[in-house]
Formats: C-alpha cells, sequence, structure tokens
C-alpha cells in the first residue's frame, strides 16, 4: 500500500482531517510526523535562508523527519479560497521550494487551490490528484466528498464543541466520544483570553513555549479563532477593514475584530517575527483596539529564543493587568 | 520591627529595598549583577544587613526581575513577581495620580499606561535591545569613559548631532563617521541619548497616549541627559522618583506586604545566612525526550533545590527525589 506523508505543520492545523479522509478512501495510508521539536526546527533551520520565517523553517524539519517514513509527501498549494483574495508567497513556493532544500525528500504530491481560476479547475486539479492512486474518476469525485463532509465535522467539532484543531483531531482519530467542555480546567476560569493568530503558531507548542495550557495555569478560558462560525469572522473583517486581501485574514483580523466586539477579557496576538501579511493584519486590530480602548490588546512575536521567559514575564504582567482591572471593576460596581 | 524585603535581580543589576510595616524605604542596595546573580543577591543581604539593627524581624520576602525565580529560590520568596507589575505597583504608591510610567533598565525598556491608578495598557521592547542602558553602556566603554561621565558631558552638548537609534550596530557606524568628521565627543554623546530616546518613542510607546504626570524609573534615569532629551522631545515634564533605581525592589516588598496581610502565614525567609552558603549552579540536556531541553538546577551541598527550563514538569516537580534519574538521563 502507498504511504503518503503530511507534515505536521503550516496548514495541517486547519485541512489534516479533510485530506487523511481523502486519501485514506483511496485506499492510501496516511502517516503525519512527529509534533515539533527542538530537533525538528533545528534542522529545518539549517536548510532554508536565514530570513525564512519560523513557520517555513518547522515546516522544512517536518519534511525532513518523513523522509524514510512515506513513498510521497503530500504540499498542497493554498493560492485563494475567495475570489480576489491571496495567500503569502511562502505557501505557493513551498513545493518548489521543499524540492530545493531537502534533496532526499521522496517525490511531493501537489495541488494548487485557486478560486479566482473557477471551479471545473479545481475539479479537474483534485482529479489529477486523485488519479495517483486510482483510474477512476468517479472513486476520486467519492472520495473528495466524503472529505469535504469529514471538513464540516471537523469544523462544528471546534465551533460547536469549542475544541482546539488538536483535540478536535484527536477526537477524530481516537474512537472516544466528544467532550462536553473543551478545555480542561483546575479550577472556574476567572478570566476569558481571545487568542488570534494562525493556527501553526497557535497549536504548535514548541514554537510557542506551551501558550495554551500557560494561560490554563492562570485560569485563564481560551477562545482561539477555529472555534468562530466562518460567517462571524467573515463580517468581523468586512466591518474592520472591508475587503479581505489574505487567504487567512479571518484568523487574525476577523477573529480580532469580533473578539473586540466583546465576550474576552483581553486579546493575545501571537505572531511570527518577519511576517509580512501578519504585521499588516496585526496592525490592524491593534489600531482598532487602540481606538476603543476597552480590551487589553498585546501582540507577542514568535522567533528561534530558546529562551522562554520573555513571552512569560509578558504573559504574567498582562494576566496582572487583567485582573487587576477586573478586581477594581467589580469593587466599582460593588 | 516588622519589614518586608523586595529582591530585583535584573540583567545588569541587583537590586534589594526594604519596607516597614508602614512601607517606608527603610534601606536599599544597588549593585552590580556582573552575570552572578547569585553571588549578586547574597552581597545584596549582606549589606541589607549591615545596615540594620539587630531586632529586624522579616514578614515576607518576595523577588523580581529576570531572574526572579533563581532569586526566589536563594532567599525563600513569599512572592515571585514580573517586573512591569512591580514597577507600576511601586509608581502608582509615591504618585497616585501617574498616567504613564516609563523604564528603561539594562535590557528591557517598558512603557506602562495607568488610568484611575489601574494599569490599563503596556508595552516592551521587541526583539532586540537597543535603546535601553546596555546599549549606552557599550559606548561608554567603547569612548573609555564611565557612564556617570557619558551623562555629564552630554549635558554639555549645544548642537547635537543625528545618530540612528534603530539598531547598536548602525547608531556605532555612525558615532565613528561622525567622530571621524570632526565633530565634538559632547555633541556626539548627546546625539546618542536623543536616539536612545527617538527610538523608545518610536518602537515601545508607538500608538500609546503619553499623558502627565510621567514617571521614569530604572537605572537609565540616572542619566540626566536622557532625561534633558525626554523634555525636549514629548514637552511634558518627567518626573524622576527619589530611588527610582529600586522601584522595583520597593513593588515587589508593598506586594508582599499586601500579600502577607491579607493571608496571615509566616514568611518562608530563609534567613540572611543564606548569603554564606554555597550554591552550585549547573545545567545538563534532558534527553527523555527529543526536544532536549536545557534544564538549570541549583543546589546546595549536593542537594538539588529547584530546577527549571524544562518543557514539562519531569525535573521540577521532585527535584531531591529524582538525582537518581537524572543521572541516568544525562
Amino acid at each position: 500500500m502507498t504511504t503518503v506523508g503530511i507534515p505536521r505543520a503550516l496548514l495541517y492545523y486547519q485541512y489534516y482531517p479533510m485530506w487523511k479522509t481523502f486519501f485514506e478512501h483511496l485506499g492510501v495510508e496516511v502517516v503525519v510526523s512527529a509534533p515539533t521539536t527542538r530537533k525538528t526546527l533545528a534542522e529545518g533551520a539549517a536548510r532554508v535562508v536565514a530570513d525564512t520565517c519560523l513557520p517555513v523553517k518547522v515546516f522544512t524539519g517536518h519534511v525532513i523527519s518523513l523522509v524514510g517514513n512515506c513513498d510521497c509527501i503530500f504540499i498542497p498549494v493554498v493560492r485563494s479560497l475567495k475570489r480576489k483574495s491571496y495567500n503569502c508567497s511562502k505557501f505557493l513556493g513551498l513545493p518548489d521550494m521543499t524540492r530545493a532544500v531537502v534533496r532526499e525528500a521522496p517525490p511531493i504530491l501537489e495541488i494548487e487551490i485557486d478560486i479566482n481560476q473557477g471551479k471545473g479547475r479545481l475539479y479537474r486539479d483534485i482529479y489529477r490528484l486523485g488519479r495517483h492512486f486510482s483510474w477512476n474518476p468517479l472513486k476520486v469525485r467519492e472520495a473528495a466528498n466524503v472529505a469535504w463532509q469529514a471538513y464540516l465535522e471537523y469544523r462544528e467539532l471546534m465551533c460547536r464543541h469549542g475544541l482546539t484543531p488538536p483535540q478536535a483531531i484527536d477526537n477524530i482519530t481516537s474512537t472516544t466520544q466528544a467532550p462536553e467542555s473543551a478545555l480542561d480546567y483546575t479550577d472556574l476560569p476567572q478570566a476569558t483570553i481571545g487568542l488570534i493568530g494562525h493556527a501553526y503558531l497557535l497549536y504548535d507548542e514548541h514554537i510557542n513555549y506551551q501558550l495554551i495550557q500557560r494561560l490554563q495555569q492562570y485560569d485563564v478560558a481560551v477562545v482561539t479563532p477555529e472555534m468562530l462560525p466562518g460567517h462571524v469572522t467573515e463580517a468581523a473583517v468586512n466591518k474592520l477593514v472591508g475587503k479581505a486581501y489574505w487567504t487567512y485574514e479571518e484568523e487574525v483580523v476577523g477573529a480580532g475584530g469580533h473578539y473586540l466586539e466583546g465576550g474576552v477579557d483581553g486579546i493575545i496576538g501571537i505572531m511570527a517575527f518577519g511576517c509580512g501579511p501578519d504585521s499588516l493584519m496585526m496592525d490592524m486590530v491593534h489600531r482598532q483596539a487602540t481606538r476603543q480602548k476597552t480590551t487589553p490588546f498585546m501582540c507577542l512575536t514568535l522567533e528561534e529564543h530558546t529562551s522562554e521567559t520573555g513571552i512569560i514575564t509578558r504573559l504574567e504582567a498582562f494576566m496582572d493587568m487583567i485582573y487587576r482591572r477586573k478586581q477594581r471593576g467589580e469593587t466599582v460596581c460593588v | 520591627m516588622k519589614t518586608y524585603l523586595g529582591v530585583d535581580v535584573g540583567s545588569v543589576t541587583t537590586k534589594l529595598a526594604l519596607l516597614n510595616e508602614s512601607d517606608e524605604l527603610v534601606s536599599h542596595v544597588y549593585l552590580l549583577t556582573q552575570g552572578k546573580p547569585i553571588e549578586a543577591v547574597q552581597q545584596g543581604l549582606r549589606e541589607i544587613r549591615r545596615q540594620l539593627p539587630e531586632d529586624v524581624d522579616i514578614g515576607g520576602v518576595a523577588t523580581t526581575g529576570s531572574a526572579r525565580y533563581l532569586a526566589g529560590v536563594i532567599v525563600g520568596a513569599d512572592l515571585v513577581k514580573n517586573e512591569i507589575t512591580t514597577h507600576a505597583v511601586a509608581a502608582l504608591h509615591y504618585y497616585p495620580d501617574v498616567q504613564t510610567i516609563i523604564e528603561i533598565g539594562g535590557q528591557d525598556s517598558k512603557l506602562t499606561v495607568v488610568r484611575d491608578g489601574i494599569v490599563i495598557d503596556f508595552a516592551m521592547n521587541t526583539v532586540c535591545a537597543a535603546g535601553t542602558g546596555s546599549f549606552l553602556d557599550h559606548q561608554a566603554l567603547r569612548l573609555d569613559m564611565s557612564i556617570q561621565e557619558l551623562s555629564q558631558r552630554a549635558l554639555t552638548s549645544r548642537t547635537p548631532v543625528r545618530i540612528a537609534g534603530r539598531c547598536t550596530v548602525f547608531a556605532e557606524s555612525d558615532m565613528v563617521h561622525k567622530q571621524q568628521m570632526g565633530h565634538s565627543v559632547e555633541d556626539i554623546l548627546y546625539g546618542l541619548c536623543q536616539a536612545l530616546v527617538r527610538n523608545y518613542l518610536g518602537n515601545v510607546c508607538l500608538g500609546k497616549e503619553i499623558a502627565a504626570p510621567i514617571v521614569f524609573q530604572g537605572g537609565v534615569a540616572f542619566n540626566q541627559a536622557i532625561i534633558r532629551a525626554f523634555r525636549e522631545e514629548i514637552d511634558i515634564e518627567v518626573i524622576v522618583p527619589p530611588h527610582h533605581e529600586v522601584m522595583g525592589a520597593i513593588g515587589a516588598a508593598l506586594l508582599v506586604h499586601e500579600d502577607m496581610a491579607a493571608s496571615k502565614t509566616a514568611s518562608q525567609f530563609r534567613g540572611f545566612d543564606q548569603s554564606e552558603v554555597k550554591y552550585h549552579t549547573s545545567s545538563f540536556e534532558c534527553k527523555a525526550c527529543p526536544n532536549h531541553c536545557e534544564v538549570a538546577e541549583i543546589s546546595q551541598d549536593g542537594h538539588a533545590l529547584a530546577r527549571w527550563g524544562g518543557r514539562c514538569d519531569m525535573w521540577e516537580r521532585v527535584p531531591t527525589t529524582q538525582l537518581q534519574l537524572s543521572e541516568e538521563s544525562k
């Protein structure tokens, strides 16, 4: 049986259940690289030019760790998911870049998703991808439909049950039932923090220094962009900046704009140092937060620091500020 | 006399402050960390004790600053608090109507925005340390003068030259270039101070509202030329508290006083004798998983007191009983 390797990085967090279902329906075995470790990052960073952003370094490390464990590696190119919105060039060149820097990698399976080219093109590309494993167009079509269903269920798990992507993936791949409430808290949460940023930063515990877990230790309930339904984040983007330009703008501007309307005690934005699109999008949220002056906002920039002190100091101070504010607010009300 | 001790171990200096029951500063110590935080804390404890009468009772001790966890183990801290919060608490204690707190230390520069006596926003320098105290220190060293001399000579400048302040490397090449052109050292030094202030305002304060009263604390507030540059740039009077350099330690002491009064428990302070104890620090790479965390350990007479730096709590959980396991994994 053929094995397809999927790097646990970048778009994995958004689409893994969909990809897995598609390939398995065509009789292909799917392997995923292990969670990021220091080794993954070090190996990835050693191959690419120094200016490359942190998430792409991590991605390259994951590809390296898949070498020898699979027959081919799946690297989709998501160019555009909506008319006239575009993705960062690092996503567009990912398969080519990988071939160039990881020469020992097995063949790379590509598919380009570009809505600007029309649906016909998309269907043809899906068929081309499936043809590697089945000659039967009907079977490929069926696999694609089942995969789409799996994606919708995955979204449902996150939106309705408030699961984070890793929890939802665990839930799908294991046989246990969906838990009633998503994140486990030892005590009742004292505050709610909205996180904004791309899934590959929010859920990669290695590069974000276990951010979500740390926040939970401060008795904080965490909400993330994936827990918001698409129409909510889209509406927030429209309200804040008009039409979205970047493909994954909803995760930053959409979620940020939505949180700013209420429901959270503070917002923490996570971005990678040197990320072009993020520097523009995070700023939109920051400016709006400054204008409104109702919800505290803090942006944390991730890089290859091995020391977590900087992040911890800022998180502690941010939570101190929020708790002191809440305390004061309550006494004023009384 | 019942007192509360705050210990602030920063990247460049170590500060200790002792408050009495009515939160008045009884004594304080300010010394260089010199890359040896443990020795600095011990030295600080020794000096504080020398200044005190025999009947002093420590009702609570808190640590802050970048080495707060390490210092917390040595003194037996009742509270370990980040430096942003402690600085704000101290500023609010002395100036209840403060609206903006500027704090420039060795490797961090911070801005805290306060409204109605409560912190509503803060910012900290991002990835690099340009525009902090070490930037000035480094230049003073290069020009072979003390930091005090740098401050005094910069003040005499009449026509400051413009220096790029974004990056220490660029600033240095700018300074060298201006020196070779024949500008006076005083003008270059004041230009450097202006660059630091511009960098701080354009980087840390970006998008923040700076309203009076402004309190300026941290070691860099010793530098009169920086204060002048701030006044010129923002056109608002900047207040420098009398004990601006130990404000972090004072804030820590204030917080632990508040905490101990609420909890009514005895302090875990390990006593002034700790200053004579030999501590040993070491680190190792844990091989239990592919993360290869760098775990740091502090021990006394061969017994591990604490460990930290791991991604999981494997080493922090039971520091003393896992010695055997640690030998294997090392």
